[in-house]
């Protein structure tokens, strides 16, 4: 029951407060567990303009487990598979660093913030993980014109 | 640490593989199955281990899933808490605990909405441990092993207490940052080994947790290494409330720790679940007086317990046995000098007794100064001894005929055989084995024991006595009588002591 209480409470400090450009919501009102966020492109990156739909997954483990966040909107960027899974690598959310103590409202502001700097060194696409190390230009203009393919206007 | 240590060390982790399945505490069992486990491992395991159930009666295995220091640490404090069944304290844990949220939100820099649930699930379980152990101190023992059991709640608590050491060591930093191995610092170690939800606790770890839990609440955590360090004992090592090395609380409760590389069990010393054949006899015992198992402590026994109650009791023990032991009478020490004083002031409850009066032509009025010449029949008065064996006469039995006034010494002191048909306790015997005072049971919690080293020597006695004979109860092969201080065996003859008899013993001065 702890797990709930917990996730509730954090669902209220985000659905009352919510970073700037996203909305946050229940997949499913009878289940805490599964989190719907539609999170606007940052400015400053190349995928400002698309919407990009998220899954946050809470285990029932939570929060001595981390959460888990995918992609369901395609997304070309070095920290995230470009496939249906969409998983996305950040350091919060890894199995050994994960601290019970840390807040979703901080996973969300990390994972916008992602958007804006990737990690290239914590990779999981290295051809775009190559390009945003040594042709800066060409990533920004793969990463623009997949963000219009997939995440503008759908 | 050396490097062959730590070749050796982690060899031994590979070699030993801690449950990974099964529930997350485990129930209490023989620590002979610790023996078994390594039956066939280096010889200095072995010696190690076979020693170990000698003096841990019992362990109870840990999850080894990253947290079994915590939680055995953890587990720990609730079952010792419980075991006081003092209801008092447990208020004052929760009071304790509730006020140490400040420091994990002030100190730890933890939001308090984020954990809050979590010590709710420390604090709802102290609180059910008062009502239920009210009620059945075995089912608040059930509920404890349920909760811990329960992973949400058992992890909750877990946790709690990782923020409590890592809050804990934020405040006190300058005391523990030396022992922060390489570069850390306090807020990388705090990060990688304790705020980590499944890192296992390391030595700092462990020394935060019993400093901020365990210290506070007087409880004394041992650590028993199982290591393969040379030796066919185990290290371990004691963390108490010291000042100058010496343990300001000596008679706290102690939590025992098996420690074998990366992962902790619990050990326990009590002894009495550990002898099943026992068990109804060591009921007897318990309801009475602890002491009462051990003939060395019976003399001091008598002065501690000056209550008609307590004496009544011992009529449910074969007193026979002990006035057999040959030389078994008080030393000639200072301590002795109360004994008259001590008899005279239980007199007047058994004065109505027909036959204490008819046969106890020893004075109790004896003064101090023949208190150093006392026989065995005088050092144990024999008004006492007829009282004691008084309630398992039949009333009708005629008493006189069986101890005529004029020779009761001898029959009662000198030929313990004669007086079986009197003592249907004799199969009460076992219950002059050694155990160590159960940290479970009530009676141990309020017994007086001076010295926290009383315990470890009952615990290190080990051979269950067991009288089979009357011949060699009094055999000097009878071990039983090294228990006994002041037992000399080249002074007892039964020929000389059959020509003393009476004559000889009343003249010595």
């Amino acid at each position: 029951m702890s797990a709930q209480k917990r996730i509730a409470k954090e669902l209220a400090e985000v659905t009352s407060n919510p970073p700037a450009g996203m909305i946050i919501g229940l997949v499913d009102e009878s289940n805490v567990h599964n989190w719907d966020i539609t999170m606007d492109g940052p400015e400053g990156s190349p995928y400002v303009g698309g919407k990009f739909k998220l899954l946050l997954t809470l285990p029932v483990e939570y929060p001595f487990k981390p959460p888990t966040i995918n992609f369901k909107t395609r997304i070309w960027h070095p920290n995230v598979t470009f496939d249906e899974q969409g998983s996305m690598c950040i350091g919060i959310l890894k199995g050994d660093t994960w601290k019970p103590s840390s807040r979703i409202m901080n996973v969300l502001i990390a994972t916008q913030n992602l958007l804006i700097e990737p990690v290239p060194d914590d990779a999981l696409e290295t051809s775009s993980a190559e390009l945003f190390k040594n042709n800066r230009p060409l990533y920004e203009k793969e990463a623009k014109k997949y963000t219009a393919q997939y995440a503008i206007g759908k | 640490m050396a490097e062959h240590d730590l070749e050796v060390q982690e060899a031994l982790a590979r070699d030993f593989q801690p449950a990974m399945e099964g529930p997350l505490v485990g129930e209490k069992r023989s620590s002979h199955a610790i023996a078994e486990e390594y039956a066939k491992a280096d010889p200095i395991y072995v010696a190690k281990t076979a020693a170990l159930p000698q003096k841990y009666s019992h362990y109870r295995p840990i999850l080894g899933d990253g947290n079994c220091g915590w939680r055995a640490t953890g587990f720990s404090y609730f079952e010792t808490l419980l075991a006081l069944r003092d209801a008092a304290r447990l208020e004052e844990e929760i009071a304790r605990l509730t006020s140490l949220n400040n420091l994990i939100t002030t100190v730890g820099g933890v939001e308090e909405w984020l954990f809050e649930d979590m010590v709710a699930e420390t604090i709802s379980l102290l609180r059910d441990l008062v009502t239920t152990m009210q009620s059945s101190p075995d089912a608040a023992e059930q509920l404890l092993l349920q909760r811990f059991n329960n992973p949400e709640v058992s992890n909750a608590i877990v946790y709690h207490l990782r923020m409590l050491a890592s809050a804990w060591l934020k405040g006190n930093a300058a005391i523990y940052q030396d022992f922060i191995h390489g570069d850390l610092g306090v807020e990388g170690y705090c990060k990688e080994w304790l705020d980590a939800p499944n890192q296992e606790i390391d030595h700092l770890g462990i020394m935060l947790l019993i400093d901020v839990l365990l210290k506070p609440v007087g409880f004394a955590v041992e650590i028993i290494y199982l290591d393969r360090s040379a030796g066919s004992q185990v290290n371990s090592h004691m963390f108490q409330d010291e000042e100058d090395g010496v343990p300001t609380n000596p008679g706290s409760p102690i939590i025992h720790l098996l420690y074998r590389p990366s992962h902790y069990d619990i050990l326990y010393q009590d002894r009495s679940a550990s002898l099943p054949l026992q068990q109804p006899v060591d009921d007897v015992v318990r309801s009475s007086d602890i002491q009462v198992n051990r003939a060395t402590d019976f003399t001091k026994h008598q002065i501690v317990q000056g209550s008609t109650t307590t004496l009544n009791d011992f009529s449910n023990l074969d007193m026979n046995s002990l006035l057999s032991i040959p030389g078994f009478c008080p030393p000639p020490t200072p301590s002795h000098l109360g004994f008259p004083a001590q008899y005279t002031s239980i007199e007047p409850s058994y004065t109505g007794s027909q036959l204490s009066a008819s046969i106890s032509p020893v004075s109790p009025a004896r003064s101090p100064g023949d208190v150093s010449n006392l026989s065995v029949s005088a050092g144990f008065p024999s008004q006492q001894t007829a009282n004691l064996i008084s309630p398992t006469l039949p009333p009708q039995h005629p008493a006189q005929n069986a101890f005529p006034p004029s020779n009761t010494q001898i029959p009662i002191h000198g030929h313990g055989p004669r007086l079986h048909p009197i003592s249907p306790s004799l199969p009460a015997h076992p219950s002059l084995s050694p155990h160590a005072p159960d940290p479970s049971s009530p009676s141990s919690a309020s017994s007086f024991r001076p010295s926290k080293y009383e315990w470890e020597a009952a615990a290190d006695w080990q051979e269950p006595v067991v009288f089979q004979t009357s011949t060699f109860k009094n055999s000097h092969y009878n071990t039983a009588h090294y228990n006994n201080p002041n037992f000399q065996p080249e002074e007892w003859n039964p020929e000389s002591e059959e020509a003393e008899s009476s004559r000889g013993r009343k003249r010595s001065t």
